[in-house]
Order: C-alpha cells, then structure tokens, then sequence
C-alpha cells in the first residue's frame, strides 16, 4: 500500500524527537514561541523536567522505530540547566534506540552558555549547538531586546568548540529596525567569519500578539520595507554562497553534509515526536499539539491523562498540499515520482504554468523534480500556491476503459 | 363604503433633510396609526438603506384616520415621497393620486434647489401645495423670513403656515385640520365605470405582486374580476382595501378618490406596471388614465456578478427590483473582462449607488460594476446616427463623424460668498452660465448649464465641500450638445480591458487618464511580474504607471509547530484571490473597480 512517510511505522523508519524547554530569562519583543520568563524558577522547571521524563518514559513503551534526530528547543533550554537537560538526554538514550550517527541538537542564546555548560551538554550527548546570534550590531540587538552583544556570541561559539562540539549554527535576522543594508552585510561577514557549519538567516516578521506587534500598530516601530528585505535576502544569498554555504531551504544554508537532519524531517514530511509544553507531533498519520500553558500540560502529565489537545488526522488530499507547500521550501523541491505514486496528481498537468514561471526565473523544472530557484524562494507563497493549483489529478486507467 | 367627502389625498415634498420623514412619523402618531410603544423613527421608511442613509428613496402611501373640530373623521391618505433629484421620478408618480401637497421648508436653511423643484412638480401636477414652516425650535430658526420667502419665491400664500418643530410636537396639532381644511376632496362617481391608477407595486413572497393604486372612478371589490388596459393582462382580485402604517388592511372594497391596494396572485410584475390603469373586465372604462411619461434611465453602468455562475441569480435580483422600482432599466451584455451581465440604466449617481447597495444586501450577490456612463448621440460619417450607452461602442474615428452629449439645466442656490468657489467649480466641469439672482440677502440661485457626464460622478459632492455645504443642486434634463468626445481605454500588461473604458471630452482626457492610472497602480495588488497600466485614445498611450513586480511574498520560518498555522494562511491567501479578476495573467481585486468609479477631487 502506497502511505506517506508520517504513517510509517516499525523499525526502519527513523523518528526525530523534539522537547520543548519554555524557559527565557528574558521574551524578546518579537517572539510568538511559547515560553515564560521564570529562569528562576527551579521549584517549576523540576515540576516540569519530571513531567517531560513521565512523557517521555510513557511514550517510549510505543515506539520501535529508531530515533535519528533529537532537537531541544525553547525557550531557552540552555536556561534550564546542564543537569535538567543532562537528565532528558540521559532518559533518551535508555528508553529509544538512537542511531549512531543521530543528530542532537540544543538551541542556546550566548548569554547562558559558558564553556562548563556546554561540557557537560557535549558529555551528555549534544553533538550540535543553535546559536540566537541574530545580529552582529549591538544597536541592533538591542532593539531586538536581545541580552547578548556580538561580543559574546562570539565568546559562546569559541566555547561550545572548545567543549568539542563543532557542529555549530547560527542564526541571524534581517528586517530589524534600524537595520540597513550595510549593517546586514556586516552582519553577514561577521558570522561567515566564525565559520559554523549552518546559518539560519530569518526574515523578522511581526507577529501578532507580541510586543513588537503592539509598538508597530502604533506607529512606534518602522521596519524596513519589503522591498528592502528582499534586497537583503538577496544579498545573504550571494554572501553565503561565496562563504561556501548551500542554500538548502528558504532560510537556511550550510556546509555540505551539515544540513540539519532534523529540521529537514518537517520539510519532507517524516515523522516527529514532541514533547512538552506547546510541543507539536506528527506521527501515524496524525498531527497533535500539547497545551500551549505549562500548567496544563504538567497536570495532564500527573493526572495520567491524555497531554495532546488538539488531534489532527490529515487526509492524503491534504498531505499533498503539505508536501508541495513543505518541499518548494527546499534546494531538493517536489519529487515527480512522489507526487504521481504518493499523492496521484499528475506533474505533466502543470507544464504550462511551470514552463512561464520558469521562463520568470522563479522556478526550475527538471526531469524528476520541481523546485524554486533563490528568487522563487522569496515568492514562496504565491508560486506554492500557483503550482498547487496547476497539478491535476491523474486520471484513473479504469475511467478511459470506461468511455 | 368611505364618503368620498370626507377623504384628502395629500403627499408631502420638501428638500432633503427638512424633516419630511420626521413629520410623517409625528402624524402617524397623532392619528393612532401606530401605538406609541411601536413608534420608530422614519416609520415609512422601512428599508434598511433609507434608514441607514436617513432617506427616503421608494414612494409609500398609508392612511390616517383623523377626528376634525367638525366632529367629522377624515380618512388622510399620506404618501412619502423621496427628496432627492434622482427620484424625482418617484414624487411625481405619487403626485397623480393626490389632490394636495404639504410643502415642507426648514424654518432656518428657507427654500432650497429642491424644495423649488418639487413644488413645481406639484403644482404642474394641478395640486394645493400648502407650506409648513418645520424645526422652529432650532436657535437658528426665522419663521418669519422664511414665510416671506416662500411667499415671494414661489408666489403661494405662506403668512398663515402651521410653524412646527416635527421632532418635539410643537404647533403639530394644527397641521391635520390644516390638512382638511385646505385640501379638496376628491371628486368620482362610484358608480361610473372603474378606473383606478396604479402608482406602485411590490413584489410579496405569499401574495405575489401588491399593486398600490389610487381610484377615481367607480368601485373596486373583492372577487371582481379586472384588466389593466395598457397590458392587457386579466386577474380576479383576491383581496383589497387601505394601507396601514405597517400592514395591509383588508376592506373588501374601495370607492372613488380611495387610496389603497389590491391583490390577485399576480406573479408577473409587468402585467401590472406603474402608470396602468386597472379597470372591470366585464364593464371596462372607455379610456384609460393619463398614464406617467416614460422615465429616462440617464446614468448608464455595467453590472457583473463578481462570479459568473450566479448571473442567472443576477437576472432574477433585477427583475424583483424592478417590481417596485419601474425607473430601473436593463438588458444584457457581455464584457470580455467581466464575462456576462446586464447594462442597467439608473435615474442619477444615488440612484445607481442604491441599486447596487439593494442587489448586494437582499440578494447577497457580489458585484463589479463599471464606471458610469451618459447616453451618447453618435452621427457617423455615412449620414446615420445611433444612441449609444456603453463607451464600448464608440466608433473609432475613420467611422464617426461627431458626437453629442446631453446637457441638463442646473439649478443652485446658496449664500453668496460662495458664488466664486461655485463658479470655479461648474467652469471646470465645462458649464454654460446662464444667469443668477438674488433671492433674498442671504442667498443666490445660479443658473448654468451642465454636460450631464460631468455631474454624475462627484459634482454634487464637490459642491456640498466647497460650500461647507450650504449649496443645494436641482438640474433636469435639457438637450444634447455637439461635443469634443474620445474613448479613454486603460490597459493592463498591454491587453485592453474593456470594462474600464469610458468616453471623455478631449480636454479632460489627460489629467483623468493619469488619475485613473494612478488609482489603478494603487489598487492592484503587486504580482509575479511586473504589470505596466496604460490609458490610450485610439491606440495611441497618453499615461502609464507600472504595479512593480513582487519580490517578497514567503513565511520565513516553518518547522514542525508551524505546518498547519502556515497551511491556514496560505489557505487564506487563496481565498483572496479567488475574489480578484483575472485578465490575462493579471489579477485585479474587486476595490481596483471601484477606485476608478470614485475619483476625488483632490
């Protein structure tokens, strides 16, 4: 039988698993993740590890397939403490089956990562480290609400090397206010400069609800235009790839090879296990979220009861767009062969739009796949949607025989 | 059966926002139509839209029942009429089945363009028009003056006029023995045979078509069985009698000089339009009523379902309205931008506006409608000449020899500091002056004549903002006049897209193209690739802005929290587009039409 990926299971199907740390010393003014500022909170944050190990514990007794991504998000997990996340490692690598080569990755700000932390993050498994660097202007991460300068991020890459990890990415963000196009250059050569393996390089987007939204709405902030985000998206594209980077998805480049495995998980549809609060799934076909409030979620631990609120069985008509939405974000983009036997729409159906964004440079349409060029990426949203609509069922043999 | 002596048919007229409505309602009150805890504001006034705009726009009768000093009881038939110059059509339709008009004139703004142009429409009708001084109680208020001036403009007895404040009930008591005692009764013989003229009709889901007419002569009884002579068509009546403030009210019958309505199960609005006379089958009348001159539809527009599958809907949605307002004209087209629709004629620019407010309201239909149009004469050069409605049959220039546009007499009045803002602003839209007087101190009435295509887009609110909006404008239709005309084509990505074609004098044709461009550049949501916005004359580009094309249309960061809030909103953007038009490769949002229909001044 003809599945999607999400609804493998059993062995040889790898899974990625995700835990949700929601902790910040500080929200920064633009960030909609759910997290709280309770750094300090030890009694919640034990309340809380001892729920993700329950969850964990209890999930595992389930699964048989083998774990070749880990990713611990926030948050801030670097705020939660090398013991605590020593603790979830130390519980993953007892109760699932990772594979040799797994990725483990910890997202960390600068300010919360010294040398000691990341020792003992490396001992306990973490092979690859996320800087928050966003920035190597310190008016503009100052504006972001940011508690590092560029000095630091610095000081916190040097570190994590120095604790043996050597997997390092960064992340930076264009659209700041204040931010021009000199100072995204500079920020550009200043983190090509520290030379990690990955760069994530976000566009900043108001989010509504978050503090940044609020100042906007009144006219208290004045972002760059689009216009000039696009030049500086542009302009991260030919510095990195003079850097040596691929761009591999709309947002992210690396060194061959370093392409995050688990971030790609999401881009292809494979299947992921999250924990914790706000934490998401997709798994046997069905996508399910965690409370987005911490208490909920620890009760619904403790009580036994089921964590997952919102349960979301994906009908394969629905898969398919998820798949053209998800894969044009990739350099790999939408396989043919997968859109014809997984999903039964027919790529010879959309030649002709295919053929006049192509001629427009937005897309490239190659004999087994189709996917978006670096100016395409950019118009991500209106060529998904144009390609989606362009790609026609195909027909049933038995409907011919029929007529 | 009523005594015919004891009836008075009366209509009420006046200037927009002289309190027509509010006296209305302060009458149904005081003859108990109504109980006082059913009383609303503007009562007649029972569509939503002229509640909204606080205007009357369809005619309505109902009837009163009011005890004089005589100890007599007097059955007052009143019908609302609508102020505005669009529905002059309206008034003078409801005029036919009166004898007398209350003239309503604000006791502080006097006599304005429309209370002149309503008065002589009533007096033309052969009517008693007696004055009533309203809002006395406003700070501003010179009953005097004003009483002065009716007299002396208008030339009718005006020093002993009720003086009212209809909003607080001051000196109303006077106004109903006003009524009765200064508008005749109406003359029939009941027995002569039946003549009644229909003054509306309205479509009803359960009773079909409610045909409102007034009597003149002989009787009209349940069960009879009747002809509408212009029509031919035969129907038994199923019920008749008077109208209530808000029901019907079943009689059985009605005799000579009666105001009311009959039914019959009349599913099909034209066997019973406006202006027919309804007479018996078995005796009809040797002649029928003088019916109501043909209106002229003046103010011409495309109207397109904004999806095409629901033109059938469209259809039916004209065809109702037409039931209850016989002014509407339309037949069909097709553009090639716009697929199929209906080219409909209206009264004015309000009139336009309210079709199309009505359509989209009662029948939840989605619209796109193209910039209003005049009729033109157009004289070819083989010596034939046709009217044409739609800018898309303008001839080109080997095949047109000229072309005519109509012209309407344009009556304003205001305070005299503003005559030069006034005159500024009818130069620049090409008018004639004709002459000006002074009516009083305090304010002038100026004469100009006016190309009609030039006032129905934004004149009157040109006018009303340069005058603080102390002007007031009456016009009517005069003649067609020899003029300097072109087709302005706009063209999107190089391909003409001819539901924005418009016709346009010569010397206006520059500054509108380059606004026109301008609003589209506005309007047009950027896209894929560039889209140039062209206006020509014959081919040949007189402007050109260009919608630059879209570079950044992307959801930065989606990882696994993320899929299903980023399928949502790109869901959405679909959703979005599929209420835009697509030219071509270029796609247009509904507001981009409407932004050409609405070019300011500024």
């Amino acid at each position: 039988m003809r599945t999607d990926a999400t609804r493998r299971s059993g062995p040889g199907a790898p899974l990625g698993l995700y835990i949700h740390i929601p902790f910040c010393r500080r929200k920064c003014a633009y960030c909609d993740f759910y997290s709280l500022e309770r750094a300090d909170d030890a009694a919640l944050m034990d309340r809380y590890l001892a729920a993700l190990l329950r969850q964990m514990e209890e999930t595992s007794v389930t699964i048989a397939d083998p774990v070749d991504s880990v990713y611990i998000g926030g948050g801030t997990p670097t705020v939660f403490g090398a013991d605590r996340l020593a603790a979830l490692l130390e519980l993953i690598s007892r109760r699932f089956e990772l594979t040799k080569r797994a990725e483990i990755t910890c997202e960390a700000n600068p300010e919360s990562s010294d040398k000691k932390l990341l020792k003992r993050l490396r001992k306990a498994g973490v092979n690859r480290v996320s800087f928050g660097v966003q920035s190597a202007c310190d008016a503009e991460l100052k504006a972001l609400g940011r508690l590092h300068d560029f000095e630091g991020a610095k000081a916190a890459v040097e570190a994590a090397r120095s604790a043996g990890i050597e997997n390092i990415s960064i992340d930076l963000m264009y659209g700041i206010e204040g931010q021009t196009q000199e100072s995204w250059a500079r920020t550009l050569g200043a983190a090509a400069a520290l030379e990690p393996r990955h760069i994530s390089a976000y566009g900043l987007k108001v989010e509504p609800g978050t503090p940044l939204a609020r100042r906007a709405g009144v006219g208290e902030v004045f972002l760059p235009s689009d216009d000039a985000q696009a030049d500086m998206y542009e302009t991260a594209c030919r510095v990195l790839a003079l850097a040596g980077y691929r761009h591999y998805e709309i947002s992210n480049w690396a060194k061959p090879g370093y392409e995050s495995r688990h971030n790609l998980r999401y881009w292809r549809l494979e299947p992921y296990c999250g924990f914790g609060a706000a934490a998401h799934s997709d798994c046997f076909g069905v996508r399910s979220a965690a409370p987005r409030d911490i208490m909920r979620y620890i009760e619904a631990v403790e009580s036994g009861g089921e964590v997952f609120e919102d349960y979301d069985r994906i009908p394969d008509s629905e898969r398919a767009f998820e798949y053209v939405m998800l894969g044009l974000r990739t350099s790999d983009g939408i396989s043919k062969r997968r859109l014809t036997n997984v999903y039964r729409l027919d790529p010879d159906s959309a030649k002709d739009e295919l053929e006049a964004l192509a001629q427009a440079g937005l897309v490239e349409d190659l004999p087994d796949s189709v996917r978006l060029t670096e100016k395409g990426f950019l118009l991500s949203n209106t060529l998904i949607l144009r390609i989606f609509d362009s790609l026609k069922p195909i027909r049933s043999p038995f409907a011919k025989e029929q007529r | 059966m009523q005594d015919i002596s004891k009836i008075r048919n009366f209509s009420i007229v006046a200037h927009i926002d002289h309190g027509k409505s509010t006296l209305a309602d302060r009458l149904l009150e005081m003859c108990g139509a109504v109980a006082e805890r059913d009383m609303e504001d503007q009562l007649l006034d029972n569509m939503e839209l002229e509640r909204e705009r606080g205007i009357t726009i369809k005619a309505r009768a109902v009837r009163l029942s009011y005890t004089a000093s005589d100890g007599e009881t007097y059955a007052l038939n009143l019908i609302d009429t609508p102020g505005h110059v669009d529905f002059n059509y309206e008034v003078s339709r409801s005029l036919v089945a009166c004898e007398g008009a209350l003239l309503v004139v604000d006791a502080s703004q006097g006599i304005e363009a429309q209370t002149l142009a309503n008065t002589y429409l009533a007096i033309d009708a052969g009517l008693e028009v007696l004055p009533v001084i309203n809002k006395i109680d406003l700070p501003a208020a010179d009953p005097d003056r004003v009483a002065h001036e009716i007299e002396d403009v208008i030339g009718i007895p005006a020093l002993d006029a009720p003086r009212v404040s209809a909003k607080t009930g001051l000196g109303m008591e006077a106004v109903p023995e006003y009524i009765v005692n200064n508008i005749p009764a109406p003359t029939g013989d009941p027995s002569a045979p039946l003549r009644c003229l229909i003054f509306d009709s309205q479509y009803d889901p359960y009773k079909g078509v409610i045909v409102y007419l007034r009597v003149t002569d002989g009787t009209l009884r349940t069960g009879d069985r009747v002809l509408m002579m212009q029509s031919g068509a035969e129907y038994d009546v199923v019920e008749c009698g008077v109208l209530g403030a808000r029901n019907l009210v079943p009689t059985g019958e009605l005799g000579p000089g009666e105001v009311g309505y009959l039914t019959a199960s009349i599913k099909n609005v034209r066997d019973c339009e406006v202006g027919d006379t309804v007479t018996h089958a078995d005796m009809p009348a040797p002649e029928a009523l003088p019916g109501y001159r043909k209106v002229q539809s003046m103010v011409f527009s495309g109207v397109y379902p904004a999806d095409g599958a629901k033109y059938p809907d469209l259809r039916d949605a004209l065809e109702k309205l037409r039931l209850n307002d016989a002014s509407l004209t339309f037949e069909p087209e097709s553009s090639a931008a716009l697929g199929f629709g209906f080219r409909c004629g209206f009264l004015g620019l309000l009139h336009m506006e309210v079709i199309q407010e009505r359509l989209e309201r009662e029948f939840s239909l989605d619209l796109i409608t193209t910039a209003p149009s005049v009729s033109y004469n157009i004289h070819l050069t083989d010596g034939t000449e046709k009217m044409i409605q739609n800018p898309l049959d303008f001839p080109d220039g080997t095949t047109l020899d000229y072309a005519e546009e109509p012209f309407v007499k344009a009556s304003i009045i205001s305070p005299p500091e503003y005559t030069g803002a006034i005159m500024e602003l009818c130069q620049e839209r090409r008018g004639v002056y004709r002459d000006m007087t002074y009516l009083d101190a305090t304010r002038v009435e100026l004469h100009y004549d006016l190309p009609l295509g030039e006032i129905i887009y934004d004149f009157f609110d040109a006018l009303k903002s340069r005058t603080r909006g102390y002007a007031s404008l009456d016009y009517e239709i005069s003649d067609f006049r020899k003029s300097d005309l072109v087709k302005l084509d706009i063209l999107l990505n190089g391909d003409i897209i001819d539901a924005l074609s418009f016709i346009v004098h010569k010397d206006k044709a520059y500054p509108r193209a380059r606004k026109i461009c301008e609003k589209l550049k506005d309007n047009i949501p950027r896209q894929l690739f560039e889209i140039p916005v062209q206006a020509a004359i014959g081919g040949k580009i007189i402007a050109r802005e260009t919608v630059k094309a879209l570079r950044k249309d992307v959801l930065a960061k989606c990882y696994g929290g993320d899929i299903t809030r980023k399928k949502k909103l790109l869901e959405k953007q679909k959703e979005g587009k599929k209420r835009m038009r697509t030219f071509g490769t270029v796609e247009v949002p509904q507001e981009a039409f409407m932004a050409v229909l609405k070019l300011d001044e500024d």
